[in-house]
């Protein structure tokens, strides 16, 4: 016992729990995730004129502004622009080559940050409205520091607009422009002279007429303003294709609505010319973008690109910069499928690349000779938008251009060859859950069968599965020796696939998108579908059987896709109620819950009793004998609302029902399988209950208050095997109380005596409706540093592992994992442990749990917006697999006793066998010279 | 068949061996003997064996079971030996701590094992009645030699005499209802 006692203390304490530098990458992964890149707002970009190396810089439809290596797709920096409290707006960026800084806008606010290492140089936020467009200016006035480019801003309020010029060193207002004539400010634009404010005007009867103001650059005042009759064509601002930024000539361009038509009006005159579409095709145009140079110094020419159902083509216009005529060069004819079209620029030079499902052209604007043709692998999804990057060497030319594709994903292809691929989808991520792999799928249902037939037949069954397998067997052999031989060469002592350590996990996204992703190969995506066309999927839940999952939906309808292929099996229709979970019992049955707690039908089992929360914050248990009105329920007193309730978990095995003492005497675990733990909260008094339930008779086995709770704070809880955990923000009530965040832990035993298994004692089960004995709560609090949003606990197969309390935690971006030992509420307050307790691990009571370093699952990745942290146990009973998702993906496995069942690093498989064939090599050279002596020694002594 | 030949005349040697010596001559007897010698030492011994015959068998049966008794007896000389190193070797599981109880076990359980050997030759039909005390309190020395160890054995925390050591025989108390739960 005091052996076992020793180990375990060793296991515990042990300070080497922690992720070595050449595990990173290798147990874990992580997609640092930025959200559906904005085609407005994503270019290449040169950070530092020294280098002429350039990073794809974006802003996405989370407002997270990134910069990405094009080489790899990793992610070099990024910063969150959103604000809390602040109103969304589209999140726009810019940045210019040579200048060492990227504006981006969201809501209110602009900043600034170095392109380079992504640090702020300078925030702004206007009050008066949110930012509508943003523009670099592209010259530098004489005497301005090198390097910083001024940034005009228009503001669009309530029926007011202002352009702003802000400093681009300190981000002050330089000069501003205020309009307050109830159009709507619209974009803004500036040529080598002048800045452009455009405005639409709405037109008496319907239609918007376009107002172009221009504005003196240093001064900002107003020169002159004309008015653009475009009523007719403009019904909503959407409807104008394009506003030229930044060129020498720049444009606007707008349809009219039946797609004959394109009217182009260089800005700062007053003509607009029309531009006939010449429809080849039989289709309908469905879409038509208008793509130019942004570079101040670029040739002033054009690209029609017109899209439809089923195929696309464009033309080119060349911009007479005096006459300010616009005329076609040529045409770029039609290709079946889709197309996009990306602009770069080197120097005056203006390219275009076309990428389509089987090629991808770089033409010149100048001429229609085509400079470049790869063959392009086809995607099965739709691109939308395309950015380019043209070098040219001499006649060669090289693209590499990111395609966006409406999956939320984009690539990199670098001269026809697909670099890499970002999933930013995933980022939407509601819910997942663990897949066995195929093969153990087979295996997992051939052993059904086993079990259902009778002995004889399970052994034929079996014989024959045998004989089945033999059919693998030379293939086997032949691969025997190159698995030796790379088991002894790899970093890896033991391949731990077939231990279940690298299991897929299967996402489902807000976007109606599933995606298996494999935790073995650092979480890349095996498959990804389609499955609805939505952007507000609600995933109630996902269920796993053999060889397929189904997605459940809140509108009571699911979706059953293959686990390897992701193709969808079969669907069920919506019902009209809106449920608010859904509940599998293991016979594959489902039960809906309405928003009112009640459910959708009756279940079979008579025995069973179901617990559900309502929309008014009370807890409601079922009966399997009367699904129509509850057995029970739960009124939180005080007038507290239930906000969240936490169940021991569906896998939760318990290696020993007491607790060895240093004494050797045991404190008896008080478990119990239907145990909830209710969370309630009153927002007006600041108070929070947390609630112990017994989910059967709904008897209230425990409650703890606490006043001066931070309801708008999260509030986290847990429960595991004889334990549960929570943890919110607490006020100074009195002066007892502390400050902070805090961090409940409480265990529950049979009795306060030891030895003692209750009143019940060694009865072999019993009844919750009958008796239900309370049990002896012992708890302990800690103030922690910083918030937990979400709370997990690691899950092995048997129970024997400490197990480790995992918390995100939102303020640092990381997660962590507590030993669970820390966290013992019986250990010593006010002084130090005697050796009886030393024995079992307890140390001294310290009111302030400071978060190791060595406890950081994530160690040094920036891991946000994690929504939701899941844990699987694998074969070995040391390892646990961690997934987390919400905002980033992260994946790790966690070892909370160290890797006790897998041979380490160094132990060295080489050294072994040369060991033992040193050994062979030696016993075969001197047994005959040992025998020989033992024959000559018996000559001898007779 | 023919009769055997007679036997071949013994050689001169071993007539000379069967015959008695003649009597030394008058000249030869009056030769002093060599310092040391004793003519009648052969003699002598011969009376000295025969001693310890002519003693009653009372007296060896008292012998017998005096060194019986010393030798029942004898173990127990160890045992505050052991005690004291027992105690010395503390209750930490070491190797020599392992191999020392191990040792105080082998001792007394070869010795009760071995009992009757080691009294085997003491006993006579007489002295059996006696001896059956003095094994006794052999034992009852070994039995404590063992208690040593048994005490030992415990201070270590090897016997499970607590209620911890058979916590894994005890099964966990199931519920005979089932709650399944639904939360958001």
């Amino acid at each position: 016992m005091r052996l076992q006692a020793a180990l375990f203390v060793a296991a515990c304490v042990s300070p080497a729990a922690a992720i070595y530098r050449d595990e990173v990458n290798h147990i874990d992964f992580h997609h640092a995730l930025l959200g559906a890149p904005s085609p407005d707002s994503t270019f290449f970009l040169k950070p530092s004129s020294a280098s002429n190396a350039s990073l794809l810089y974006t802003i996405s439809d989370k407002s997270i502004l990134g910069a990405v290596n094009p080489r790899d797709g990793a992610v070099l920096w990024r910063q969150n622009l959103s604000r809390a409290g602040s109103p969304a707006g589209a999140g726009i960026l810019r940045g210019s080559d040579g200048n060492n800084a990227v504006v981006g806008a969201a809501g209110q606010y602009i900043s600034s940050w170095t392109a380079q290492d992504g640090k702020l140089i300078w925030e702004n936020q206007f009050l008066d409205g949110v930012v509508a467009d943003l523009e670099l200016l592209e010259l530098e006035e004489a005497g301005a520091t090198s390097g910083t480019r001024d940034t005009l801003a228009l503001i669009s309020g309530e029926g007011t607009g202002a352009v702003r010029r802000l400093d681009g060193a300190s981000g002050e207002i330089k000069w501003e422009h205020k309009d307050e004539s109830g159009d709507v400010a619209f974009q803004v634009s500036s040529s080598p002279t002048e800045v452009f404010y455009i405005s639409l005007q709405s037109a008496l009867l319907k239609g918007y007429k376009i107002k172009v103001t221009a504005l003196d650059l240093v001064t900002g005042r107003q020169t002159r303003q004309y008015t653009l009759n475009s009523e007719n064509d403009i019904p909503t601002p959407e409807s104008v294709l394009f506003v030229g930024a930044n060129v020498a000539s720049p444009l606007i361009a707008w349809a009219d609505k039946t797609h004959k038509t394109i009217k182009v009006n260089v800005i700062g005159t007053k003509q607009v010319q029309t531009i006939n579409i010449e429809n080849t095709s039989d289709h309908e145009i469905r879409q038509i973008t208008i793509h130019a140079p942004h570079k101040l110094n670029s040739l002033p020419h054009f690209l029609v690109h017109y899209v439809t159902d089923n195929g696309a083509w464009a033309d080119v216009y060349h911009v007479d910069l005096k006459s300010s005529a616009v005329s076609k060069a040529y045409q770029l004819p039609y290709i079946q499928g889709q197309s996009v079209v990306a602009t770069s620029s080197i120097d005056a030079n203006v390219y275009f690349t076309r990428i389509t499902d089987s090629e991808a052209v770089i033409v010149s604007s100048a001429s229609h000779g085509i400079l470049g043709r790869w063959n392009v692998e086809t995607s099965s999804e739709a691109a939308f938008s395309a950015i380019s990057e043209v070098i040219a060497k001499g006649k060669n030319v090289a693209v590499r251009a990111a395609v966006l594709r409406e999956a939320g994903a984009w690539e990199l292809i670098r001269n026809g060859q697909t670099e890499w691929t970002r999933h930013e989808a995933l980022i939407d991520a509601v819910a997942a859950t663990w897949v066995e792999a195929e093969v153990q799928e087979n295996l997992v249902h051939e052993l059904e069968v086993e079990g259902h037939e009778s002995m004889v037949g399970a052994y034929l069954h079996r014989v024959k599965r045998h004989a089945r397998d033999l059919q693998y067997l030379p293939e086997w052999l032949k691969e025997l020796p190159q698995r030796i031989l790379s088991s002894i060469l790899t970093d890896e002592v033991t391949n731990l696939d077939s231990f279940g350590v690298s299991k897929p996990v299967i996402v489902a996204t807000k976007s109606g998108r599933v995606y298996a992703l494999n935790t073995g190969k650092q979480g890349s995506v095996m498959w990804n579908t389609q499955v609805e066309k939505t952007s507000e999927w609600d995933v109630k839940s996902i269920v796993t059987r053999p060889g397929e999952v189904t997605v459940y939906i809140g509108d009571g309808s699911s979706v059953t896709v293959n686990v390897s292929t992701g193709e969808v099996i079969s669907r069920s229709v919506p019902t009209d109620v809106k449920l608010q979970a859904i509940l599998s019992l293991e016979n594959q049955e489902t039960i809906g819950i309405k928003e009112d707690g009640s459910l959708t039908g009756a279940f079979a089992d008579a025995a069973a009793f179901l617990v559900t929360t309502s929309a008014d914050g009370h807890v409601l248990g079922w009966s399997g004998r009367d699904s129509k009105s509850p057995v029970w329920e739960f009124v939180p007193p005080s007038g507290q609302k239930v906000i969240s309730a936490t169940s021991r978990p569906a896998h939760d095995p318990v290696a020993s029902i007491g607790k060895v003492l240093g004494n050797r005497s045991v404190l008896y675990k008080y478990l119990n399988l239907n145990l909830a733990l209710v969370t309630a909260v009153n927002e007006k008094d600041h108070t929070a209950g947390f609630y112990l339930l017994d989910g059967v008779s709904g008897n209230v086995l425990y409650a703890a208050n606490q006043a001066g709770v931070d309801p708008s704070q999260p509030i986290a809880s847990v429960m595991t095997e004889n334990w549960f955990a929570y943890s919110f923000f607490g006020d100074v009530v009195d002066e007892s109380s502390a400050k902070g965040y805090q961090l409940v832990v409480s265990e529950l035993y049979e009795s306060s005596a030891p030895n003692d298994r209750g009143p019940l004692d060694a009865a072999g089960n019993y009844s919750a409706v009958d008796s239900l004995p309370l049990p002896h709560v012992i708890s302990q609090a800690f103030v922690i540093p910083e918030p937990i949003s979400q709370m997990a606990v690691t899950q092995t197969r048997q129970g024997i592992t400490t197990r480790q309390l995992l918390c995100a935690l939102p303020e640092s971006n990381s997660i962590v994992g507590i030993p669970r030992p820390v966290l013992d509420p019986r250990r010593p307050v006010d002084r130090d442990a005697t050796t009886a307790e030393a024995e079992e691990g307890l140390f001294r009571y310290a009111p302030f749990l400071e978060f190791d370093g060595k406890w950081y699952l994530t160690h040094s990745r920036d891991v946000s917006g994690i929504k939701t942290v899941l844990s699987e146990p694998t074969l070995l009973e040391s390892t646990s697999l961690i997934f987390a998702f919400g905002g980033d993906i992260f994946g790790t496995r966690a070892t909370p006793s160290q890797a006790f069942d897998v041979l380490g690093k160094s132990f060295s498989k080489l050294q072994l066998v040369l060991t033992v064939v040193a050994c062979a090599v030696g016993v075969t050279f001197l047994a005959p010279m040992a025998r020989k002596k033992q024959v000559n020694l018996l000559w001898k002594a007779n | 068949m023919s009769s055997p030949l007679p036997p071949p005349p013994p050689p001169q040697w071993v007539v000379a061996l069967n015959s008695p010596m003649p009597r030394p001559t008058k000249a030869a007897a009056s030769i002093p003997d060599p310092p040391g010698f004793s003519s009648r030492g052969g003699k002598q011994q011969k009376q000295q064996q025969k001693q310890p015959i002519e003693k009653k068998p009372e007296d060896t049966d008292t012998l017998k079971l005096k060194k019986a008794w010393e030798i029942a007896i004898a173990p127990s000389k160890q045992i505050p030996m052991n005690a004291i190193m027992m105690y010395m070797s503390g209750n930490s599981l070491q190797i020599f701590s392992i191999m020392m109880v191990f040792m105080l076990f082998k001792g007394p359980i070869q010795g009760l094992i071995g009992t009757n050997a080691v009294f085997a030759k003491f006993e006579t039909p007489s002295t059996r009645g006696r001896l059956m005390g003095v094994k006794a309190v052999y034992v009852l020395v070994q039995l404590g030699l063992l208690a040593l160890g048994i005490w030992k054995v415990n201070a270590m925390g090897l016997l499970p005499t607590t209620r911890s050591d058979w916590l894994a025989w005890e099964s966990e108390r199931l519920p005979l209802e089932r709650a399944y739960f639904a939360f958001r």
